[in-house]
């Protein structure tokens, strides 16, 4: 995939874009199409979906509920679904359920992009697009010690469980205490990590000196400030395209039609 | 039939390293077995599939006579004791009491059942003194007996260690070995992964050699 290979800052300007489309835009079709384009441009830039699909396994479970909840809530278009007066399923229900999936399939399709750099590139990256050294390394710290946090999380839920409590069964009032049990070392472990993270930090003279140079510098080549430039253009022009001409289109229809 | 079987287990992590080869293991209750090797032997993986914590892609486990495949964690939980190498991911509460006591109270005990317990718990592993500390306040060695006397109160009928010496000076490992006898006398199997051969030796039980990922004696 080297051919394609771009700069980090490209990289995070693409998801920014991408995630952008997917919040200000609400229109099935659009977030249809970017959806696509997101997919494209992860995998043409050797992004690993299968794994973050699979990472997401269990919470489609969750997602499905929320979709539910959406098109029950969004009393809109026509009723598919009627128990009494209240109607439990619509089109525009249907329709609003649709977008929240498209809207966050985008969002962690994107995401995946930047996961094709490496964590240092990310950061300097960051520092490189004048965003505060601090603010950067808190990004950093943020994505190395997520795996360490999910495999603690991992190794308490499993301790707990061959303490002999069986978490599936056991009765609500329960469960609220067991859940405190959880987090509790999760918890400590967590402002632990920080404090002796803090002290290391202090060691190595963080901060001391005003001026920070690195090792690492990136250089942008003419690709770069095309794919920069046209994302952003194109996002633009995409949005204020939709705020202009196309709210309010075919599926709005849909949604403010009674029956 | 020993009390723990495996048989031919092969594992590998998502990474698709195989850790684990063709590994076959027979542990009887009752009695003290160390399981030694270098690091990143698979000593850690041979006990989290023992445990049913991972599942072999190949081959078979047997606990007390029962496929462990078909056995929930917490079903496991009632007859095994795990100890993880790392004791602060299973201290579950800030004061050391709370930490023995909390177990039988998801569990529904009575509370004169829950007290005289703990208070056992606390003076076996002599940490009575320390019965209203902070559990994160704790040295690495108070926290590692703690970890055990929260793991016994739940009467597991066999205990397998993750590295339980490392990390304790010569007094802590001494107290440690007095108790884990104790354990013995009481009928307490129990299965020690580590390289300190010195303590399983001391310990004077079977030795179960790994390397890269098979038995090798």
């Amino acid at each position: 995939m080297d051919k394609y290979k771009i700069d980090a800052r490209a990289k995070l300007i693409i998801t920014l874009c991408l995630s952008s489309i997917a919040v200000f835009i609400q229109n099935v079709y659009v977030l249809g199409f970017t959806l696509v384009a997101a997919i494209l441009i992860a995998m043409l830039l050797g992004a690993k979906l299968l794994l973050v699909l699979k990472s997401f396994k269990k919470m489609w479970f969750i997602f499905a509920i929320i979709v539910i909840a959406q098109s029950i809530f969004t009393n809109a278009g026509a009723n598919l679904i009627t128990i009494g007066n209240f109607s439990f399923l619509s089109t525009g229900g249907l329709v609003k359920g649709l977008e929240f999936v498209l809207r966050l399939a985008v969002i962690v399709i994107s995401a995946t992009i930047i996961t094709t750099s490496s964590h240092r590139e990310i950061v300097q990256g960051l520092i490189q697009l004048k965003v505060p050294y601090e603010v950067a390394f808190m990004v950093l710290v943020a994505i190395r010690f997520l795996p360490i946090f999910m495999g603690e999380f991992r190794d308490t839920v499993t301790a707990i469980q061959l303490r002999g409590v069986d978490i599936k069964r056991i009765a609500f009032k329960k469960k609220l205490k067991m859940y405190y049990y959880i987090f509790n070392p999760i918890l400590i472990n967590s402002i632990k990590k920080a404090h002796k993270l803090s002290v290391a930090m202090e060691m190595r003279a963080f901060r001391a000196y005003p001026k920070r140079t690195s090792y690492l510098v990136l250089k942008m080549s003419l690709r770069d400030y095309f794919v920069i430039l046209s994302s952003v253009f194109f996002t633009v022009a995409l949005i204020v395209a939709y705020y202009l001409f196309l709210r309010g289109g075919c599926f709005e229809s849909i949604i403010n039609y009674r029956a | 039939m020993p009390f723990i079987e495996a048989k031919d287990i092969s594992f590998s992590y998502s990474n698709g390293t195989e850790v684990i080869k063709e590994a076959g293991v027979s542990i009887e209750n009752g009695e003290f077995t160390g399981l030694i090797g270098p690091n990143g032997s698979g000593k850690t993986t041979i006990g989290k599939l023992l445990c049913g914590i991972l599942m072999p892609d190949k081959g078979n486990i047997f606990l007390d006579k029962e496929e462990i495949s078909n056995l929930e964690l917490c079903q496991i939980g009632q007859v095994i004791g795990y100890l993880f190498q790392n004791p602060d991911t299973q201290i579950f509460n800030v004061i050391v009491k709370k930490e023995l006591s909390f177990i039988l109270e998801l569990k529904g005990f009575k509370k004169s059942f829950i007290d005289y317990q703990t208070e056992k718990m606390l003076n076996l592993f002599k940490l009575s003194n320390l019965r209203d500390s902070y559990t994160f306040n704790l040295s690495y060695g108070e926290k590692k007996r703690l970890a055990i006397a929260s793991i016994l109160i739940n009467k597991p009928k066999f205990l397998i260690l993750d590295e339980p010496t490392t990390g304790l000076d010569i007094k802590s490992k001494k107290m440690l070995s007095n108790i884990l006898k104790k354990l013995l006398d009481r009928g307490i199997g129990m299965l020690v992964m580590g390289h300190d051969e010195d303590f399983i030796k001391e310990m004077a039980g079977r030795t179960i050699k790994i390397r890269e990922g098979r038995i090798i004696g």
